[in-house]
């Protein structure tokens, strides 16, 4: 099947061409600026030279209407008829409590969206955007919407509550969600398959480290906890997001630097993390860089970061009563040696073995421990579209299967 | 990178461009004062291209500087981040030339409380500006039919009262004179959506809500002053914690500007011709003896080089 995988965003549409049958993207492109006259669309067909068109793109509908044209396109395109299309996924930020897997999306979908904007007021309205519009010009091809918060939803009561009132809950769904379910149900996937066990056998600690990052703690193929809360600001210390803090922080920040709710909401989500602890910049290699020149603050910073890593790794190995697998992604999950080394450091009373060489010379997917090592640590690309495409592949078969 | 310049609407063979008329893809704001500077920002925040047309160079470029200033603050309390500040920059363009905004869809006069200033602007623009181009007055006290009836296109002449710090209060109050026609209240309404900004909607009549339910409060303040009925500190302190106001009256109308705040009470005092408009005598004295409030580091209180109340 040749899916088309959409992330939309407020003012941009990152899209790919998956064939689920090679696995493999036929096109991935993005489309910036929505809503300017000074717009973009960038796009790759796999076998093509990456190309740049500009103009004006109004909204998501004519912006959904040129990613159609561009793969359509004789010269850039890999499809000869709009109907090889045979079904969209969306990647959909927040499900919050109504979907705790990937669904059809129907018009009740639509409206659980829409019911469930105030959790994610930046993201749900243009994934809500991106959907209408490819009805519209694709009014015949199955929709399919995959959520980041659905992996978790099966974590138990006892981890996904705050201690706070819980008529709060009950009037707002004021809970711990997660996020990055997509890559964390992947990554477990393939270490599952890695490690030639089936998944419900196994506990596993994923942890998706990029700008954003978040860990899981994975019993069975289950998701029962993760860093991530209510919102992305929860769990590790990130880029430029705070991570966990005493929540009489802001409070305090608040009265004593006369902040207003929008300032102290960009102080914690913008200027924290990395970027505040250092005072440099969000991107670990850079700071990686400034810790080899001796950079002090980059050294505590990094020490800080690598540290948040162990510390969840202990608590989910207790949450889990043991740890088979420890699984790295994301940017710095996947790149950095450095921060692989430092959060298990420490470790091999757990059964947390690195082999050193292993792990600076890691390629691909791989297992970056000792062959004695009791836990498997491994390195694993994620791949957040191709779940997309794969969990679209089997609703639209199942829709097919209900026809017949 | 393929070579050829490719245009999107190659792709579908259609157009999908809005009418004129429709949108506001570009902002003339003339005056580049503190309200011009706030107004310039809040939009280009937006991703709205603006130019911004001062009338001298060395006000032009003192312009750029302050707002680049207000801009490092309040990277430096952490509201606003760097690249964030390079976004809004590279959205503003700066003039001398009040022909430079005859692109524009709307254009926002910002300039002193003078109505024979504002229509001599609104008169010059006229003949450069687009027909569907709306004219926006951020006048709060001055009548806006009396401004309207002097030029031609009175269904696309509009009053935006933009209050100070304009990046960070969320309302603007929407001022219709009575030929204001609903289509330019409308596109008026969408663009202050796109802006983030809540339209408070008032008819025409002097002051509108903001300006007329404080400068009386501020007045009063002044009063209880002079009379000797409290010093400064206890006045602010009964009405901050009293009424749970941030700030108390004499320390907004310090903040505000003391000359700003006797004009436009003279003006509420003129237009309206109430008893509670007249200003308080210690309001001139002040201003007499320059005064002016927190811009020059003594109004009612004196404060210290970074803006705090020296006690």
């Amino acid at each position: 099947m040749k899916i088309l995988v959409l992330n939309c965003g407020s003012s941009s549409i990152k899209y790919q061409l998956i064939n689920t049958e090679t696995k493999q993207e036929m096109a991935v492109g993005i489309v910036e600026r929505i809503g300017a006259s000074d717009a973009f669309l960038k796009h790759k067909a796999f076998d093509k030279e990456k190309i740049q068109i500009d103009g004006e793109v109004l909204n998501h509908s004519t912006a959904i209407e040129y990613v159609i044209a561009v793969l359509l396109h004789p010269n850039y395109g890999v499809l000869k008829n709009i109907k090889e299309i045979d079904a969209v996924g969306h990647r959909v930020v927040h499900g919050a409590e109504t979907f705790s897997g990937s669904v059809r999306i129907t018009d009740e979908v639509i409206k659980a969206l829409k019911d469930n904007i105030e959790l994610a007021p930046l993201h749900n309205p243009p994934n809500i955007a991106g959907i209408e519009a490819v009805s519209e010009h694709l009014p015949d091809v199955i929709q399919c919407g995959v959520f980041d918060t659905a992996f978790h939803m099966t974590m138990p009561p006892h981890a996904y509550l705050y201690g706070i009132p819980y008529k709060l809950y009950e009037k707002y769904k004021i809970r711990r969600y997660g996020f990055h379910g997509t890559s964390h149900r992947y990554v477990s996937e393939r270490a599952a398959a890695l490690m030639k066990k089936p998944i419900t056998e196994l506990k596993i600690i994923t942890a998706h480290l990029g700008n954003g990052a978040s860990m899981a703690a994975i019993l069975n193929g289950k998701s029962i906890d993760t860093t991530m809360g209510m919102t992305p600001l929860e769990g590790l210390l990130m880029g430029t997001r705070c991570g966990d803090l005493d929540p009489n922080l802001p409070l305090f920040i608040m009265e004593k630097e006369d902040l207003n709710l929008k300032e102290m909401a960009t102080l914690l989500n913008k200027h924290s993390g990395v970027v505040g602890l250092a005072g440099l910049t969000n991107d670990m290699r850079d700071i990686e860089k400034a810790v080899e020149e001796g950079h002090e603050r980059a050294t505590v910073t990094l020490d800080a970061y690598n540290y948040k890593i162990k510390k969840y790794i202990g608590a989910y190995a207790a949450a889990l009563g043991g740890v088979d697998a420890l699984v790295f992604t994301g940017g710095v999950g996947e790149n950095s040696p450095l921060t692989r080394r430092e959060s298990c450091s420490g470790l091999e009373f757990m059964g947390i073995k690195l082999d050193p060489k292993k792990n600076e010379n890691a390629k691909g997917e791989c297992d970056i421990s000792t062959s004695d090592s009791k836990v498997k640590v491994f390195k694993i690309p994620t791949n957040e579209e191709l779940v997309i495409a794969l969990d679209t592949e089997e609703i639209v078969n199942s829709v097919i299967k209900k026809k017949k | 990178m393929a070579e050829e310049k490719l245009k999107l609407t190659d792709l579908t063979k259609k157009v999908t461009k809005k009418e004129d008329g429709e949108r506001i893809d570009k902002v003339g704001i003339i005056g580049a004062g503190v309200m011009g500077q706030g107004i310039a920002q809040s939009i280009a925040a937006k991703g709205v291209d603006v130019i911004v047309v001062e009338k001298d160079e060395p006000s032009l470029k003192s312009s750029i500087q302050n707002l680049t200033k207000t801009m490092e603050n309040e990277i430096a309390r952490w509201s606003l981040t760097k690249s964030e500040l390079k976004a809004i920059m590279a959205k503003i363009k700066w003039s001398l030339k009040i022909e430079d905004v005859k692109d524009c869809d709307l254009i926002i006069e910002a300039i002193e409380e003078n109505i024979d200033v504002k229509v001599k602007i609104f008169k010059e623009l006229e003949e450069l500006a687009k027909p569907h181009t709306i004219f926006v007055s951020n006048t709060s006290t001055l009548s806006l039919t009396k401004i309207g009836e002097k030029i031609k296109r009175r269904d696309r002449f509009i009053g935006m009262h933009f209050i100070q710090p304009v990046p960070k209060i969320p309302i603007v109050e929407l001022g219709k004179e009575v030929s204001t026609s609903e289509k330019t209240v409308n596109r008026i309404k969408e663009f202050l959506k796109k802006i983030g900004k809540r339209p408070i909607e008032v008819y025409e009549y002097p002051g509108f809500i903001t300006t007329r339910v404080m400068m009386p409060m501020i007045n009063e303040a002044v009063h209880i002053l002079m009379e000797g009925l409290a010093d400064a500190k206890e006045i602010d302190c009964a009405m901050k914690f009293g009424f749970n106001f941030k700030m108390g009256p004499l320390e907004m109308a310090d903040a505000m500007g003391l000359d700003d705040v006797l004009s436009w009470m003279k003006q509420l005092w003129n237009a309206l011709g109430e008893p509670q408009f007249r200003p308080c005598p210690l309001i001139r004295k002040l201003v007499r003896e320059g005064k002016l409030g927190k811009k020059v580091g003594e109004g009612i209180y004196k404060y210290d080089a970074q803006g705090k109340i020296l006690i």
